[in-house]
């Protein structure tokens, strides 16, 4: 049976998955309240560790959900706030898709499609400059950043190849930086 | 170049350079996977429908390694350039409905092109692959966490992660943008929008909220008037 912490993580998630418009940063702040104003399940400090762990690991930042699933009631606890995180969300947008998709070619469908192009185009620019301007980036990020683009731009190197590159290559620079350190 | 890529993907190379070539492997294995009473789709340019488990690959591996916020811009590479299974302006359809609707972009992006390309078992695989691996990672370096965040290295790879991120995000938008209508509406609307959320930092969902039945409107409008 589902106890009262699990309701409860179902209670605070639920609504919010219906609220996640443009994806977690719209309730980031609303998920923050809940949890550690509302029901005080963890301290600020603690979010903000969670946040930032949610920001780095793979997949959608909000599976901040399950982080702080774990903390109020262990594995279940993930799992149950990060079902609860993504339901209902993912019901509306099946349901959408499917009558988007199966809709008959009109004005209207032609209006809503070439409508919402520049829409996303516009937006995927200003995600750019957000992450950009939220990851503090120095010299030696925009540099890496300029030459992977035009990487990604010009070749069919593998995305996921190139990744694996920079966290080698920065990681190799970080242990030489700290050998230098150590003998000098 | 073209050598170079048929050697590493001898069957997804074939319709592009020779769409007139009779059944092959690849075009065996899309005609066994269709069900016989397949209802005609709509729309004319859907492509034919790919394996189950290749979707599922396609998307635990995104769900895996897209990491550094540019997971779309990971998709778009698998989906529209490597696997060619969308073409550029059905991606950005798609990018834009997931980004309307309530609920985390990649997966929303996730289930709506599972779901294009497979239906509904598509879109639960779909999900299933990106959230998956994803919730597994993010519990272990929850539990890893405390022990890693001492490091300053692991500040600093992560930021050389998110620099991947961004210029997999650039190079799409500049790959996508390339390919959208010349028109004066599009390109000025795709700018307005990105100075109100890029340049002024106007919250994101007031202003979808008036551009996009602005846009819409305007688009039928002219619609129409070429129609009438």
């Amino acid at each position: 049976m589902l106890d009262s912490r699990l309701i409860g993580l179902i209670l605070v998630f639920a609504p919010l998955s219906l609220l996640s418009f443009g994806g977690g940063q719209a309730i980031v702040a609303d998920i923050q309240y809940q949890t550690v104003e509302v029901q005080k399940w963890l301290t600020n400090s603690e979010f903000v560790d969670m946040f930032a762990l949610s920001r780095a690991a793979p997949g959608p930042s909000t599976l901040i959900s399950a982080l702080i699933g774990w903390q109020v009631d262990g594995f279940q606890g993930a799992l149950v706030a990060a079902l609860a995180m993504y339901i209902p969300s993912s019901a509306v947008v099946y349901f959408a898709a499917s009558w988007w998709q199966r809709s008959q070619a009109s004005p209207l469908r032609i209006a809503i499609e070439r409508g919402l192009a520049p829409v996303a185009i516009g937006l995927v620019f200003a995600g750019v400059v957000a992450v950009v301007q939220a990851a503090k980036m120095d010299a030696l990020a925009l540099a890496t950043l300029a030459v992977c683009t035009l990487i990604l731009y010009f070749t069919k190197f593998s995305s996921y190849r190139l990744l694996f590159i920079v966290a080698a290559v920065y990681g190799a620079l970080v242990y030489f930086a700290m050998a230098g350190h150590g003998a000098g | 170049m073209t050598g170079k890529v048929a050697g590493r993907l001898p069957t997804k190379i074939i319709p592009r350079i020779a769409p007139a070539i009779p059944p092959t492997r690849s075009a065996a294995t899309v005609a066994r996977n269709m069900p016989p009473d397949a209802s005609p789709s709509p729309d004319q340019t859907s492509p034919p429908q790919v394996p189950i488990l290749e979707l599922l690959g396609v998307f635990f591996r995104l769900g895996l390694l897209a990491i550094g916020g540019g997971v779309q811009a990971f998709m778009y590479r698998d989906l529209v350039e490597v696997k060619r299974w969308i073409d550029d302006k059905a991606y950005i359809t798609g990018l834009a409905i997931a980004q309307v609707l309530p609920g985390a972009n990649p997966v929303n992006v996730a289930l709506y092109f599972g779901l294009k390309l497979r239906g509904g078992l598509g879109a639960t695989v779909a999900v299933f692959g990106m959230v998956v691996p994803a919730f597994c990672i993010i519990l272990t370096m929850g539990y890893a966490y405390r022990q890693l965040a001492h490091f300053p290295a692991t500040h600093f790879i992560l930021l050389g992660v998110a620099a991947v991120g961004v210029s997999a995000t650039l190079s799409m938008g500049a790959k996508i943008a390339t390919k959208l209508d010349r028109d004066w509406m599009t390109i000025l609307i795709a700018l307005v929008t990105f100075g109100a959320v890029g340049v002024l930092r106007l919250p994101m969902v007031p202003v979808v909220l008036v551009v996009v039945p602005v846009s819409i409107l305007l688009f039928y409008v002219m619609e129409r008037r070429r129609a009438g």
